[in-house]
C-alpha cells in the first residue's frame, strides 16, 4: 500500500514539476462569470481558447483562471442558455476580468438561445455525475405541484426510492444513509418534510443541484454511495428582488438584493405550509394545541471584500411541527450554518475555508399532565472546518488539496419519563467522534484525446471517550442479540478506536472524436457514521450512530465505464454506463431490533457486504420546442449478513431490476408551457410469509424458509402533467414590470394505487375461531392529485 | 419503541384525511408452499387451575380452516427440584395438567422444562425460570380525551409498582366483562415499568402500559363493564418474543407503514432434541406467576 501511495505521488509531482520546464514566460488570466441579470455566479461556464482548443470552468464560485504562454488568444466565455462572449485578449500581464452573461430573455419563454449547447456530456472527464439547474427542476410536475429537488433528482439514472412518503433516495445500490447531501457545503441529515414528501430545500434559494453517483473527487469524502451537492443562490446583487407563491401546501417567499450594489448582496426564502391555519376554523383540535405544519427558512449572504477575498455566510432551519394537543407531539428538523472565505493567494491558487455547524434533532413528548408524562428527544450535531485549494497550473493541471476536520456529537436518547410523579431518567449518554481527512488531487489534460481525474484521499476516525459506559461484545451466534462480555469506562475524548482509510480516485476520459468519449473511473469512499433504520422506508426517527469498538466503517469500491454521445450539434446528449459497487461493513439488524434508547445497540447490529451492479442508460433532448429525457436503468442491489437469509445473498429493499424514467417538456407557445413525467419502476423487495400458526389466540405469519426478501411487491408506474401559464408580458401597451404564472398540475394522472407495501394480519380475534387471515396492499398515494399553484417575480 | 409509535400513526393518519390521500386493498398473492412445523403454544401459570399446552401444525396463511392438532404425543413439566407434571391428551391438540385442591404447578425461582415427544421427534424448551410478579393494586377509571382529536371518554388505569431490581418483565392481559382482550393490538408487555432499553424500574407502570388495558377499535366503556387486570411474570427471552409478535402482528396500515418493520420470523425457544432432524418447532414456552384485580365502571365513582 505505502509503495503505492508514494509511485501516486510521484506521478502527480511529475506531472505538476514537467509543465514549465519549457521556461517561456506565460499569464494568467482570471475572474468571475456572473449573470448579467441578477450577478448570480454561474458554475461550470466554460472559458474557451480556440488557439488550444481548450480551456476551463468556472468552479462552484464561478471564479475561473487559465494560464497561457505569453500571445494573442480568443477567448470565449460560453454558459448554456446565454449569449457568449468572445473576445482577443493579449496575455501581455496576469489580468483579472470578471464577466457577465445575459441569458438573452426571460425564463419559461421560447428563447432563442444564442450560444450552442455544451458538449461537456462528452468532453469534460466527469462521468457518473448529473447536474439539474433550478430552471428544469421548476419545470419537473411535482407532487401537489410544489417543485422539489429531491423529486426531481429521482427522474436520474441510477437513482431509486422506495416510494412515497420515504424519506430519502438510493443511489447505485447505496442505502438512504449513504448519500452525502450537502447545502451550502454543510451535510443536511434529514432531506425531507412531513416524513418524505417534500424535500427540505427551498427552490427560490437553491441554484445548482449536482448529483455525483461515480468518479467521486477526492475532496468528498465520508458517504460511501453518492453525493447530492446543493448550492444556494447569492442573492440578486443589482437590485432588490423578491418572488415566491402560493401553493397547495406552502406559501413561500424569497427577498434578494444587493446590500452593496455589485459588492455585497442577500437572500433570505420562507415557507410554510399553511393547511392548519386554513383548517382552524373547523378543526377544533387545531385552536386547542394541536399543531400540523413544517416550515423552513434560508438565508444567504455574500460580501466582496475586495479582489481577492470575499465571505459567504449561509444558513438554513426547518421544523416539522405534529401536536396533537398541547402536551403531546412529534416534532423534528435540521439546522446548519456556514460560513466560507474564499480567498485568491495569487490568481492561479484559489482557496475556500469552510466551517459549518450542522445539527438533525426530532422530540416526541407523551402524557396529557406532568405527573404522566415522557419527553424524548435525539440529536446529531456536528462541526467542522475545511480548507481547500485549487492550484491552476496550465490548461492542462489543475491540481486541488485539502483537509477537513468534523467533530460528532451524537445524543441517542435524551429522555425522562415520569411516572405518577416519580421521575426517571432513561437517556442513553451522548457519543463523541472525529473524523479527519486530506487530499490532492489532479485534474490534468494529457493530449487532445486523453484527459484524466487522480486523486488521493486519506481519512481517519476516532472514536471518542465520554462519561458513560461502553461495552465490549461477544462474537455472537449470527443473526441473534450479542450478549455484552466487558464493560469500561474512558475519559472524555480519550481514543477508544481508530480507524483509518486510503481512498484513491480515478477518472479517466478518451475522446474518440468530436462527438463521441469513452470514459472510466475508480473510487473507494469509506463511511464512519451510520444511518439506524431498520424500518421498511427511512423515516425522522432514525438515528446516526458512529464507528465504535463494535462497528467497523463501511468501505466502498466503485468501478464504471461508460460511452457519451452527443448528436445533431449537441442537441441530443445520450450517455451509457454500466457500474460494479462493493461494499463492505454495510450494517443491517437482527430481527426484533430496539434501536431507539438502547445503551447496547451495537449488540442488535449486523454486518455485512454489499454488492451492486447495473447498466444506466440516458438520452437528453436539449434544443428545440420538445426538450427532455429518457433514463432507464436496470440493476442488482445484495447484501450478505451472517445471520440473515441462511447467509446466502439477498436483495435490498431498494433493489429495483427496471427504472424507467421519462421526462418531457414542450412549449406550446404563446403563454403555455406543457410538461409531463412517466415513472415505471420494479416493485420493492419483501418478505412474504409462508404459512401462520397461534399463540394464545394471535394469529402469527411464518416464513418457513426463513429466506428475507423472498418476492416483490406489483410494479410501480405512474404519469404527471403539469401546465404553466405564464402571465400577460404587456399591460397597457406596457412591458410588466413583475412576472407571474400559474401551475396546474396532476400527480398521478390515471390515479394508479401504486403500491407502498403488503402486510399479512388476521381479522378478528379469539370469538371468532378460527381467525381469518388477509393480505393488504397499502399505497400511500392512491388517487390522482391535482394541484395549482400561482407564482410571482418582481 | 412498538408502544411508542402507535398514538403517532394515528396522528399521521389524521395528516394523511387531510390530503385525502392513502388507500388499502385486500389482495391474494401466492404464496411459496411449505412443509408443516410443530407449533407449542404453552404458556402456563401459578393458577391454581387447570394448565392447557397446545399442540398443532402450522399451516399455509391462508388457510382459515381449524388447525390440524397434534395427538397421541407425551407432554410434561418439570422442575429442577425433580418434580414432573404431566399433560394429559385431551384429543383434539390440548395438552392438560389439573391440579389436586389448591395445588399450583409453579413457584418463583424455581426453573421449569418443558418435553414433548411425538412421532418419533424429541422436542425440549431451554430451562426457563419462573419470576415474580407485583399485585395489581387497583383499576380505576378517568373521563379523558385521549389527544383533542378525540371526544371524552372513559379509560380505565391499572396500578402495580414493579419489582425492584433492573429487568423484570411483563405480559399485562387485561378481560373486559371476563372475555380476554387477545387482539394482536392489545398486546401489552412492560420491561420494568416501561420499555425495553430504558430503566424505568421500581416505578408505577407509565402510562402507555397502564392505559393499554382498554379494549380497541369501536368499543367503548360502558356503565357496568368491568375491567379485569392480570400480570404475568414473563422471562426476558418472551418479553422479545411477544415484542416481536407485536411488530409482525400489530399492523395499522396506512401511513403506519411507513414506520412498520419489514417481515420477519419471531423467535422460539422450543427446540428438537436432535439438531440435525429438520423437524423443527416454532411457538413458547413460559412459566408465569401471576396477580390479578378488577373493577366495575360506575361513572357516577368517575371523577373528571
Amino acid at each position: 500500500m505505502l509503495l503505492r501511495t508514494k509511485l501516486f505521488l510521484s506521478v502527480i509531482l511529475l506531472s505538476i514539476t514537467g509543465l514549465d520546464l519549457f521556461g517561456q514566460q506565460s499569464f494568467t488570466l482570471s475572474g468571475y462569470v456572473k449573470d448579467l441579470s441578477n450577478g448570480e455566479d454561474l458554475i461550470g461556464a466554460t472559458i474557451y481558447v480556440d488557439e488550444i482548443s481548450s480551456g476551463t470552468i468556472t468552479n462552484v464560485y464561478g471564479f475561473y483562471s487559465i494560464t497561457l504562454i505569453a500571445g494573442v488568444y480568443s477567448v470565449e466565455y460560453r454558459y448554456v442558455g446565454y449569449e457568449t462572449i468572445k473576445q482577443e485578449i493579449n496575455f501581455i500581464e496576469n489580468i483579472s476580468q470578471d464577466i457577465e452573461l445575459s441569458d438573452g430573455g426571460q425564463e419559461l419563454q421560447e428563447v432563442v438561445i444564442t450560444a450552442e449547447p455544451e458538449d461537456s456530456n462528452v468532453s469534460s472527464v466527469e462521468m457518473s455525475t448529473n447536474n439539474l439547474d433550478i430552471k428544469t427542476i421548476q419545470k419537473i410536475p411535482a407532487f401537489m405541484g410544489e417543485v422539489d429537488v429531491l423529486k426531481s433528482i429521482q427522474m436520474l439514472p441510477g437513482v431509486a426510492t422506495i416510494g412515497e412518503g420515504a424519506s430519502g433516495f438510493n443511489v447505485r445500490g447505496g442505502s438512504v444513509g449513504q448519500n452525502l447531501v450537502l447545502l451550502d457545503e454543510a451535510p443536511v441529515y434529514n432531506s425531507s418534510h412531513l416524513l418524505g414528501i417534500f424535500s427540505v430545500f427551498n427552490p427560490d434559494a437553491v441554484k445548482d443541484v449536482k448529483l455525483i453517483k461515480g468518479g467521486i473527487p477526492a475532496r468528498y469524502g465520508g458517504r460511501i454511495a453518492s453525493i447530492l451537492d446543493v448550492r444556494m443562490k447569492e442573492g440578486n446583487s443589482k437590485k432588490l428582488a423578491a418572488q415566491g407563491g402560493v401553493g397547495t401546501i406552502f406559501s413561500r417567499l424569497a427577498i434578494e438584493g444587493p446590500l452593496i450594489k455589485d459588492k455585497a448582496s442577500f437572500i433570505v426564502a420562507g415557507r410554510r405550509s399553511y393547511i392548519d391555519w386554513l383548517a382552524k376554523p373547523f378543526v377544533s383540535a387545531l385552536r386547542d394545541g394541536a399543531r400540523l405544519n413544517f416550515y423552513d427558512l434560508t438565508m444567504k449572504m455574500n460580501y466582496n471584500i475586495d479582489e481577492n477575498n470575499r465571505v459567504f455566510v449561509s444558513s438554513y432551519f426547518g421544523r416539522d411541527n405534529f401536536k396533537f394537543d398541547k402536551e403531546q407531539g412529534f416534532d423534528w428538523g435540521n439546522q446548519t450554518a456556514t460560513v466560507r472565505w474564499n480567498h485568491l493567494f495569487s490568481k492561479k491558487l484559489f482557496s475556500n475555508f469552510t466551517a459549518f455547524y450542522s445539527n438533525y434533532d426530532y422530540k416526541l413528548a407523551f402524557g396529557q399532565t406532568d405527573d404522566d408524562q415522557f419527553d424524548w428527544d435525539s440529536k446529531i450535531t456536528t462541526y467542522d472546518f475545511k480548507p481547500e485549494f485549487t492550484y491552476f497550473i496550465n490548461p492542462q493541471n489543475e491540481i486541488s488539496f485539502g483537509a477537513e476536520v468534523l467533530l460528532y456529537n451524537f445524543q441517542p436518547a435524551n429522555a425522562v419519563g415520569v411516572s405518577n410523579g416519580e421521575v426517571q431518567d432513561v437517556s442513553v449518554d451522548r457519543r463523541f467522534g472525529l473524523e479527519s481527512a486530506i487530499y490532492l488531487a489532479n485534474d490534468q489534460k494529457v493530449s487532445d484525446q486523453i484527459s484524466l481525474q487522480y486523486g488521493l484521499r486519506f481519512s481517519h476516525f476516532t472514536y471518542l471517550g465520554a462519561p458513560t459506559t461502553f461495552f465490549t461484545f461477544d462474537d455472537p451466534t449470527p443473526g441473534l442479540r450479542k450478549e455484552v462480555v466487558a464493560e469500561f469506562e474512558a475519559d472524555r475524548f480519550e481514543s477508544i478506536s481508530n480507524y483509518s482509510n486510503l481512498e484513491p480516485r480515478f477518472s479517466m476520459k478518451y475522446q474518440l472524436n468530436g462527438t463521441n468519449s469513452i470514459k472510466a473511473s475508480y473510487n473507494r469512499t469509506s463511511q464512519y457514521i451510520h444511518l439506524i433504520s431498520s424500518t421498511t422506508a427511512s423515516n425522522p426517527l432514525d438515528v446516526w450512530t458512529p464507528s465504535t469498538n463494535n462497528i467497523k466503517p463501511q468501505t466502498g469500491d466503485q468501478y464504471a465505464i461508460g460511452w457519451f454521445r452527443n448528436f445533431q450539434n449537441n442537441g441530443y446528449e445520450a450517455s451509457l454506463e454500466g457500474y460494479y459497487r462493493r461494499t463492505r461493513n454495510q450494517i443491517d439488524y437482527i430481527d426484533g431490533a430496539e434501536l431507539l434508547i438502547n445503551e447496547a445497540l451495537e449488540g442488535d447490529l449486523l454486518s455485512g457486504k454489499g454488492r451492486a451492479y447495473g447498466a444506466e442508460f440516458y438520452l437528453k433532448k436539449n434544443k428545440g420546442r420538445l426538450t427532455g429525457w429518457v433514463s432507464y436503468t436496470l440493476a442488482r442491489t445484495e447484501l450478505q449478513v451472517d445471520g440473515i437469509n441462511q447467509g446466502d445473498w439477498y436483495p435490498t429493499k431498494y433493489d429495483q431490476t427496471h427504472n424507467l424514467k421519462i421526462a418531457a417538456f414542450y412549449e406550446v407557445g404563446g403563454r403555455w408551457t406543457l410538461s409531463s413525467n412517466f415513472t415505471l419502476t420494479s416493485g420493492t423487495p419483501t418478505t412474504f410469509p409462508t404459512s401462520r400458526f397461534e399463540q394464545q389466540g394471535i394469529t402469527i405469519p411464518y416464513n418457513a424458509g426463513d429466506s428475507r426478501n423472498n418476492t416483490r411487491i406489483p410494479v410501480y408506474h405512474r404519469l404527471d402533467f403539469s401546465a404553466t401559464l405564464q402571465g400577460k408580458e404587456m399591460k397597457n401597451g406596457k412591458k410588466r414590470k413583475n412576472e407571474n404564472y400559474w401551475v396546474f398540475s396532476v400527480y398521478n394522472l390515471y390515479s394508479r394505487r401504486n403500491p407502498f407495501s403488503i402486510y399479512f394480519a388476521q381479522e378478528g380475534d379469539l370469538r371468532t375461531e378460527p381467525v381469518p387471515t388477509r393480505a393488504t396492499q397499502v399505497s400511500i398515494i392512491g388517487n390522482f392529485v391535482p394541484a395549482v399553484s400561482y407564482n410571482f417575480k418582481f | 419503541m412498538n408502544k411508542i409509535n402507535p398514538p403517532y400513526y394515528k396522528f399521521f393518519g389524521i395528516a394523511l384525511i387531510v390530503f385525502m390521500l392513502g388507500c388499502e386493498d385486500d389482495i391474494n398473492p401466492n404464496l411459496e408452499e411449505a412443509l408443516p412445523l410443530l407449533a407449542v403454544d404453552a404458556w402456563i401459570t401459578d393458577k391454581s387451575e387447570p394448565q392447557a399446552i397446545r399442540l398443532s401444525f402450522t399451516r399455509s396463511y391462508f388457510e382459515n380452516s381449524q388447525t390440524t392438532p397434534l395427538l397421541n404425543a407425551s407432554v410434561s413439566v418439570d422442575d429442577n427440584l425433580g418434580n414432573s407434571f404431566v399433560f394429559v391428551d385431551q384429543g383434539d391438540g390440548d395438552y392438560v395438567w389439573t391440579p389436586a385442591n389448591n395445588q399450583t404447578l409453579g413457584v418463583s425461582g424455581t426453573s421449569y422444562t418443558l418435553s414433548i415427544s411425538a412421532e418419533g421427534e424429541q422436542y425440549t424448551s431451554e430451562q426457563i425460570m419462573m419470576n415474580p410478579v407485583p399485585l395489581v393494586d387497583s383499576v380505576t377509571y378517568r373521563l379523558d380525551a385521549v389527544t383533542a382529536f378525540d371526544d371524552d371518554e372513559f379509560i380505565g388505569e391499572f396500578w402495580s409498582r414493579d419489582l425492584i431490581g433492573e429487568g423484570d418483565t411483563y405480559w399485562i392481559r387485561s378481560f373486559l366483562n371476563g372475555q380476554l382482550l387477545s387482539l394482536p393490538s392489545e398486546i401489552n408487555i412492560a420491561f420494568d415499568a416501561g420499555f425495553v432499553g430504558s430503566s424505568f424500574d421500581g416505578l408505577i407502570f407509565i402510562p402507555p402500559i397502564r392505559d393499554a388495558i382498554n379494549p380497541l377499535g369501536d368499543l367503548e366503556l360502558l356503565e357496568n363493564d368491568s375491567l379485569y387486570v392480570e400480570i404475568h411474570s414473563i422471562t426476558n427471552d418472551a418479553y422479545q418474543f411477544l415484542s416481536e409478535v407485536q411488530t409482525q402482528t400489530d399492523r395499522d396500515g396506512g401511513f403506519g407503514e411507513l414506520f412498520a418493520s419489514p417481515f420477519g420470523n419471531v423467535p422460539t425457544n422450543i427446540s428438537n432434541v436432535d439438531p440435525n432432524s429438520e423437524a423443527i418447532a416454532v411457538g413458547f414456552f413460559n412459566v408465569a406467576a401471576v396477580s390479578g384485580n378488577g373493577r366495575r365502571l360506575i361513572a357516577s365513582e368517575v371523577s373528571n
